[in-house]
Formats: structure tokens, C-alpha cells, sequence
């Protein structure tokens, strides 16, 4: 009886697994890597303080994504979310010359080749650059997620943050890895 | 019957959740965005380090890897390593009530030391230098509740980690300061009288620095009355054993990190009765014991340069020590006691160091270079007897060898990434030898991946094997032995399915020439170790895995593998040809309370003395419960539940042919954080 019980067990549990119910595959324990990294997204909107102008655009803050888009439709869980009164648009952008509207400009790792030249365009224009690649912060991208023992983690170029006129409250800085510009002028921040 | 009540249980438990989730989640889940940034930055997405020495994402590893956590170890009450490893994919455990053997891929010959397994701690290598063993059961050299993940690599590591990355490397990631942020104290009770407590603390400061101690302590009486049938003689207490399954150990463990250094430090003592009477010992004699301690200090550098560059250093200091008593019958009219204590010693002392670069360049490209040398100012082996004229034996070596390596990983062509890698490894013992290992990895899409992959590793002969004997009375040294060599040749087939289900279809087909094994040389008759053997196997494995947020999780697997000595024709023994494993937890109160069940199945096994040992079936229970009161988790665990009597081969330095194993046992866990 008990051969029997443990045969069943084993050859039930594959389809078990395959067939439960439909509902839990949205609701899985361990989320997408990019549904973490969009949550993050939508979180750094409340501690990142934009210059007044040069962007303009009432009632929406646009989030755009420059590239290969790595988020698909994970960036829904924060796609027309409210933000400090204001609504969060998601636009997926070609090239650096469509980024004018972009409050938060995500610069996917396809663009690895073009950062030098995105980064020139993006300068000075308040606009919050946002990394998933290696070495990207060391380049002058202001926020750069990597992974660090299976968890999102992000670091933060303060010089580039500077030049772009960015207040980045002292709670985000505290929680994010501190690098420099690879450039041979600047010297220490932080740690 | 209880079982499937369980399954049911749980498609109940969704279900119930579905309705709630219709009525109150409309669309895709929305809840992460509630999540503050500390909350986000402790959820986990799975990569792994091991296979190619820096982080990647599962699917792009050169091998087939599985990963435990901290949180699967809690959740299906893991006691020792070893319970671990044996629920993973392929891999099957066994114990001889002195150590625990892993058998990995069909291959775990009785009387081996783990020799072709490489364990790692934090990436600082493990197995020790005198043997070359990974010390997998409660001989483990670090506390279990200190582990954060177990990397499994499977397949031949040789090509980055040098030798006895054979069959796998195991890769264990410690806790750190941050998953602590204070005290811990951990308290059990188990079955023959085992209890274990621990006091941890850990912080990370806001400066920077961070640091873990910890200090753990085990002591358990054992089953006290052990009956073997091959002593049952009124002369030999009727083949009952008592009190002599003891075990104890200790664990210092310390860690601090300052901006680009970490320091670790810990050491390891474990103590075991030996109740079989192995190597010809007095049966019933309580003098029979076996000691393991190791120490080490690793001061590791990482830091992350411009231009994508990733630089490692690290050097380390390692000592192993491994003593026992053997009791044995003396020869009074030759003046020696009755019992003749006969008394084993080794001691090895190794430096090693290594420094490596990563650097990657545009798109996945990445390239690895590293230098390993490792020095052995110590090995020391010691056979000798108390009160007796017998001789003894003593051997006192030192060596080196040194390694260079490189690894690439190429995007050949969109979707198509080649991943090979080779290095040079030079022994003084043998000289030098070349291992390389080439996957190809093919991604057409986001959620699938194949890989080929083809690897060759060694294992050197340890010093045991070369220098060990006993006066040349019964062994000689085996003086001229050369590596061991392995070629594999695997096939994986990786997918997601939708986003909660990940499965696994492997084939491997390996060869091992030039086998290290005890052989008889016909001219003198004395035993020695040669490179003699051949094998050959080949296998499938199957697994499927899945999570899901109501806290559901598992993962069920089927091995099939067939080993063939090559001399012989016979399949090798303490080789399972089916191996099943199926491990679950479900949530019976939300994110509280939670039971982890876990079946295991393996096939007859072929013992020493070629009869089979019966397959059998172990089902593990574990209630776990998490912040009932903050900062508090409970357990209480079942192991084989329906108290199946089953066995493990033994080595060819037992009478027995089969050592039986433990049956039901049970173990309380509290463990309080503040």
C-alpha cells in the first residue's frame, strides 16, 4: 500500500506542478528580475529632486527606455502609476535625440557600444540616466543596477548626478554603492 | 496516505487563493511597487557564481547548476551537508557512521574520500591536502546555519579550478553581517540525544564595514545500540555496539569586510565513535574514534577597476588535522597490552593564493585570466602502535604546484554565446597537465536554452596514494601515480515555463582513464596504488521545478545513469542505476507556517562483495514556522517517517558488506533573532 501511496506521489507531483491552478503563475514567489528592477524604477521617483526646467511636461513624469527593452511587460506594474501627484509614462525610444520629454532615461545594455555618445547627448538636460550594465556608472550613467548574491543592487555616480543638477536624497545614497568616474580628474567621493 | 492529503490540501489552498486573488488582484501583480527600497533589495533573482567564477545568470552558466538556499534548509529541516546534497538532482549520499560519501553521476566508490568532488567555501577551495577530500557530513568544516546558498556545478571544473573538480564543484556562499543586523541564537534537540546550540552576530555599519562571529556546538550520543550480525558471537557481546555512534564538533566562525577586503577566519572540530569495527578493529571497544579539525584564515581583495574590469586576489592559510584510535588485539606473550591501540595521524598545512581578472567587453563578451599557486609546507602522515615493537610508519612531505587559466565567453552570433576555457596545472609530483572545457550556448529564446558542452578534468594523487604504507608489510607506496583523467560530454536542455516553472533534460556520457585503486603486485604481493582502472558512464537526468507567491515551492527529478567498469564489465558498485527525488513546501499559514515534505528514492545498489543492497524510499517531514512572534522561527521534523530499514554499501575495511542506517528520528529547532 504504502509502494502504491509513494508511486502515485511521484508520478502525480510533475503534473501537479504543471497543472495547478492557472491564477499562481502571475503570483510566482521569486519575481522577474525586471519586475524587481521596475520596482526600483518607480521607488527612485521619490527620492530623486529634478532641477526646475529645462523639462516641462505637466502631469506626466516619462520614463523611457532607450534600446533592446530588457523589461517587456514587467514595466506594467509601474506603467500610469502616480508619482507625487503626477503620472509615470513609459515611452520606448530608438535613439538619444527622442529622449527631450525623458525624466528618467533607461539605457538598456544593447547600447553598450553608444553609452559615450548618449551620455554626451543626455548631459545637462536633468534628465535621471539609468544603467543595467557593467561599468556603465564608472562612464558617467548616474544609476546602475547590478546583481549582487542573487539580489538587484544599484550604484550610484554622484559626480554624474552633480552635473546633471540632480538632488538625490541621503536615504537612496546610503543604500546604493558609491563609484567614480573613470575620468584620471576626479578624485575620492564617498566611502 | 497522509501525502496526498497534503497535495490536495495545497491545490485547495490555491484554489481558495485564486477566488480572493480574482476578486482583489485584477491583472498582473501590482504589490511590488508597495515594496519600500530595502524590501526590494533583499528579494532574490537567481544567478549563480561557480560555474564561471563571477556572477551569471543561471541559463548562461557553461554547466547544469542547482542551487539551495538558506531558506530550503530551514524549510526541510537539513541537519547536516550532507542531508542537502542528497536532495539534489543526481546526487546521492552515504554513511558508514564515521563520514559521509557523496556519489555523484553513477560514481561513489566505497573507501573513496570525496577526492572528485571540489568544495568550495566563498570560492577559497576546501578539500584538504592530504587526501584531497571535501568533508560533507557533520565533519563539514563550517556550521550549516551559516550557509546563505549551495552552488552545485555538475560536469568537470578542471578547466578553472584545477584538480578533483571532477564531477562537480560545490560552491558554498557564507551569510554575511547585512542578513543577520544583530544577535542570533539557535538552540535543538534531536533524537539519541542530540542537541546543538549557536550564537551569532552579525552587522553591517553605515561607514562601511561589516562583520559576522559565530560560535556553534554539537554533541549527540548516537543510536547507543547498534546490532551487526557479522559479530553476533557471545565473544563479541552478540554484534551489539553500544554507546559507540557518538559525535561532537565545535565551529568558530569570523568575518569582516572593509570596503574592498574581507577577512575570514574559522575552524572546525568534530570527534566520532566508530561502532563497526572497521579495519579489523575490536568490535565493542569504546577506544575506537576518529578526529577532524581544520582552520583556515582568507584575506580576499575584489574590486571593480574601470573599463569593466574585475580584479580578485586572494591568499589564505589552511590547516587540517585528522587523528583516530584503532584498537586492536595485542599479543600479550609479546609484551603488548591486550588491546593494542594502533593510532593514525596526518596533518597537512597549505598556503594558497590566487589572482584573477575579469574583463568584459561589449555586448556578453567576457574574458577571464587567473594565476593559482598553492603550497604545502606540511604533509605529515603517522601510523604507529602504543606499547607495542611493532613498526610504525611516518612520512613528512612538502610540495607545490601552480596553475594558470583563462576563460572566454564569445557571442558567436545572435542567440549563440561559446564558452571555453583552459588550464594549465603543474604538480611537482607528475609534472604538468592541460584541461579544457567548451560550451556552446544557444538561447533562441528569453526562456529557453541549449547547451553542449564538453570538459575535461584530473585529479591528482594525493599523498596518501603515493607515499602511504605500512612498513611494506602488507602496502607499499604507490611512487609513480599520475592523474586521474575524465572526459565528458554533456547535453542540457534548459526552459522556463511561463514564469513559475523552470525544467531541466540533461544526457552525460563520461569516460575516466588511469583510475587510482588498490591493487595486488603479483611479484611481492604487497598491496599498492596504481592507475589501473577504466570506466564508463552514461545517464539522463529530468527536473522540474516551480514556485509560486501563496509560498508553494518544489521540485521533483528523476536520474538515470549506468556505470560499467571497463576491466570487468560490472557495473560499479554503490552505483544506484535510478535515483528520484521530489521536495515541497507548502504554506499552511501564510508566510508563517509551512511544511516541507521531501521524498527520495534509490535503486538497488551492488556492494563490494557483489550482492545488491534493496532500493528503498525516505520521506522527510518538517514543520516550519517563521515571526509567529518576531524575530522567532520554530521547527519540528520527521526523518524517515515510516522508519524504513535500509543500507549503504560499505568499504572494503568493513566485514560488513552493508552498514544500516538510521530509521525514524526526529529533531526541535528554535532559533531567535534580536
Amino acid at each position: 500500500m504504502k509502494k502504491i501511496i509513494l508511486f502515485i506521489l511521484f508520478f502525480i507531483s510533475p503534473f501537479y506542478i504543471i497543472f495547478a491552478p492557472d491564477n499562481a503563475r502571475s503570483e510566482e514567489l521569486k519575481p522577474g528580475e525586471y519586475q524587481v528592477k521596475a520596482a526600483f524604477l518607480y521607488n527612485f521617483l521619490k527620492f530623486i529632486e529634478w532641477p526646475e526646467g529645462p523639462v516641462k511636461t505637466a502631469d506626466a513624469v516619462t520614463l523611457c527606455i532607450l534600446g533592446e527593452d530588457p523589461f517587456g511587460r514587467d514595466i506594467d506594474i509601474i506603467r500610469g502609476k502616480a508619482v507625487r501627484d503626477r503620472v509615470l509614462s513609459v515611452r520606448n525610444i530608438g535613439s538619444v535625440q527622442e529622449a527631450g520629454e525623458c525624466r528618467i532615461l533607461f539605457i538598456s545594455p544593447s547600447e553598450r557600444k553608444n553609452i559615450a555618445h548618449i551620455l554626451e547627448k543626455a548631459r545637462g538636460s536633468g534628465v535621471v540616466t539609468i544603467g543595467d550594465t557593467e561599468g556603465f556608472a564608472q562612464q558617467g550613467v548616474i544609476i546602475n543596477f547590478f546583481l549582487e548574491n542573487d539580489r538587484v543592487r544599484f550604484e550610484i555616480n554622484i559626480e554624474a548626478a552633480k552635473k546633471a543638477d540632480l538632488q538625490i536624497s541621503s536615504k537612496l545614497l546610503k543604500l546604493a554603492r558609491i563609484v567614480e568616474n573613470t575620468g584620471p580628474t576626479i578624485t575620492g567621493t564617498g566611502r | 496516505m497522509g501525502l496526498i492529503f497534503f497535495l490536495l490540501f495545497c491545490n485547495l489552498f490555491l484554489s481558495i487563493t485564486k477566488a480572493d486573488a480574482g476578486d482583489t488582484l485584477p491583472g498582473p501583480p501590482s504589490d511590488l511597487t508597495k515594496l519600500s527600497l530595502e524590501e526590494l533589495m533583499e528579494m532574490r533573482v537567481e544567478t549563480v557564481y561557480g560555474a564561471s567564477k563571477y556572477e551569471q545568470k543561471l541559463t548562461e552558466a557553461p554547466s547544469s547548476v542547482s542551487i539551495v538556499t538558506s531558506d530550503e534548509i530551514k524549510k526541510y529541516g537539513y541537519r547536516s551537508f550532507a542531508e542537502v546534497l542528497r536532495s539534489i538532482r543526481g546526487f546521492q549520499t552515504t554513511n558508514d557512521r564515521n563520514y559521509s560519501y557523496l556519489n555523484v553521476r553513477g560514481f561513489g566508490l566505497p573507501g573513496d574520500y570525496n577526492s572528485r568532488i571540489l568544495l568550495l567555501i566563498d570560492g577559497h577551495r576546501i578539500n584538504d591536502n592530504i587526501y584531497n577530500a571535501a568533508a560533507l557530513g557533520r565533519e563539514f568544516p563550517l556550521e550549516i546555519d551559516l550557509i546563505d546558498r549551495i552552488e552545485v556545478v555538475r560536469g568537470p571544473g578542471s578547466s578553472l579550478y584545477g584538480s578533483n573538480a571532477f564531477f562537480a564543484v560545490i560552491n558554498v556562499i557564507t551569510r554575511r553581517g547585512r542578513d543577520l543586523k544583530g544577535v542570533e541564537v539557535s538552540g535543538e534537540a534531536g533524537s539519541f540525544s542530540s542537541y546543538k546550540g549557536r550564537l551569532s552576530y552579525g552587522n553591517t555599519f553605515d561607514n562601511g564595514p561589516e562583520m559576522l562571529f559565530s560560535g556553534s556546538y554539537y554533541d549527540s550520543k548516537g543510536n547507543r545500540r547498534l546490532f551487526y550480525s557479522e559479530f553476533d558471537d557471545p565473544s563479541t557481546n552478540n554484534g551489539i555496539a553500544e554507546d559507540l555512534d557518538y559525535e561532537r564538533y565545535g565551529n568558530l566562525f569570523g568575518e569582516m569586510t572593509f570596503q574592498d577586503f574581507t577577512l575570514q577566519g574559522n575552524y572546525n572540530y568534530r570527534k566520532k565513535g566508530v561502532p563497526t569495527a572497521s579495519y579489523e578493529t575490536l568490535f565493542n571497544n569504546s577506544r575506537f574514534f576518529t578526529v577532524d579539525e581544520q582552520f583556515w584564515a582568507d584575506l580576499k581583495y575584489a574590486h571593480t577597476y574601470p573599463e569593466h574590469l574585475n580584479v580578485l586576489a586572494r591568499v589564505n592559510y589552511n590547516y587540517y588535522k585528522y587523528y583516530g584510535d584503532y584498537p586492536l588485539e595485542g599479543d600479550p606473550a609479546a609484551g603488548e597490552p591486550e588491546v593494542l591501540i594502533n593510532k593514525d595521524y596526518t596533518r597537512g598545512e597549505w598556503f594558497d593564493s590566487e589572482l584573477q581578472f575579469v574583463k568584459s567587453f561589449a555586448d556578453r563578451n567576457k574574458v577571464i585570466l587567473g594565476a593559482y599557486l598553492q603550497y604545502d609546507p606540511k604533509q605529515v602522515q603517522r601510523n604507529f602502535y602504543i606499547n607495542s615493537g611493532r613498526d610504525g610508519f611516518r612520512d613528512k612531505r612538502n610540495s607545490h604546484n601552480w596553475a594558470l587559466y583563462t576563460q572566454g565567453e564569445i557571442e558567436m552570433a545572435h542567440n549563440l554565446v561559446l564558452n571555453a576555457g583552459l588550464r594549465y596545472d603543474h604538480y611537482k609530483t607528475f609534472g604538468g597537465t592541460i584541461n579544457p572545457r567548451a560550451a556552446l550556448i544557444y538561447s533562441p529564446f528569453d526562456m529557453t536554452a541549449f547547451k553542449l558542452v564538453y570538459g575535461r578534468a584530473f585529479r591528482a594523487p594525493n599523498v596518501y596514494e603515493l607515499y602511504y604504507h605500512d612498513g611494506s608489510n602488507t602496502q607499499k607506496p604507490g611512487l609513480d601515480l599520475e592523474p586521474e583523467v575524465i572526459n565528458t560530454y554533456e547535453a542540457i536542455y534548459e526552459q522556463y515555463l511561463g514564469e513559475n516553472y523552470r525544467a531541466t533534460v540533461t544526457g552525460f556520457f563520461y569516460r575516466i582513464d588511469d583510475l587510482i585503486a588498490l591493487q595486488t603486485d603479483s611479484s611481492d604481493g604487497l598491496l599498492v596504488f596504481r592507475n589501473v582502472d577504466e570506466v564508463e558512464a552514461k545517464g539522463m537526468e529530468f527536473e522540474l521545478g516551480g514556485e509560486w507567491k501563496c509560498g508553494t515551492e518544489g521540485r521533483v527529478s528523476y536520474t538515470f545513469q549506468e556505470t560499467e567498469n571497463r576491466q570487468t564489465g560490472d557495473v560499479l558498485p554503490n552505483s544506484a542505476k535510478h535515483l528520484a527525488k521530489l521536495n515541497v513546501v507548502l504554506p499552511l499559514i501564510k508566510d508563517k507556517l509551512f511544511l516541507g515534505l521531501e521524498e527520495q528514492y534509490t535503486s538497488r545498489r551492488r556492494n563490494v562483495s557483489g550482492d545488491f543492497t534493496g532500493g528503498f524510499f525516505i520521506t522527510n517531514l518538517t514543520f516550519f514556522s517563521r515571526d509567529l512572534t518576531e524575530g522567532l522561527e520554530l521547527s519540528a521534523s520527521v526523518y524517515n517517517v515510516f522508519d524504513k530499514k535500509y543500507v549503504d554499501p560499505a568499504s572494503e575495511t568493513h566485514r560488513q558488506g552493508n552498514i544500516e542506517q538510521d530509521g525514524a528520528t526526529g529533531r526541535v529547532k528554535a532559533t531567535y533573532k534580536f
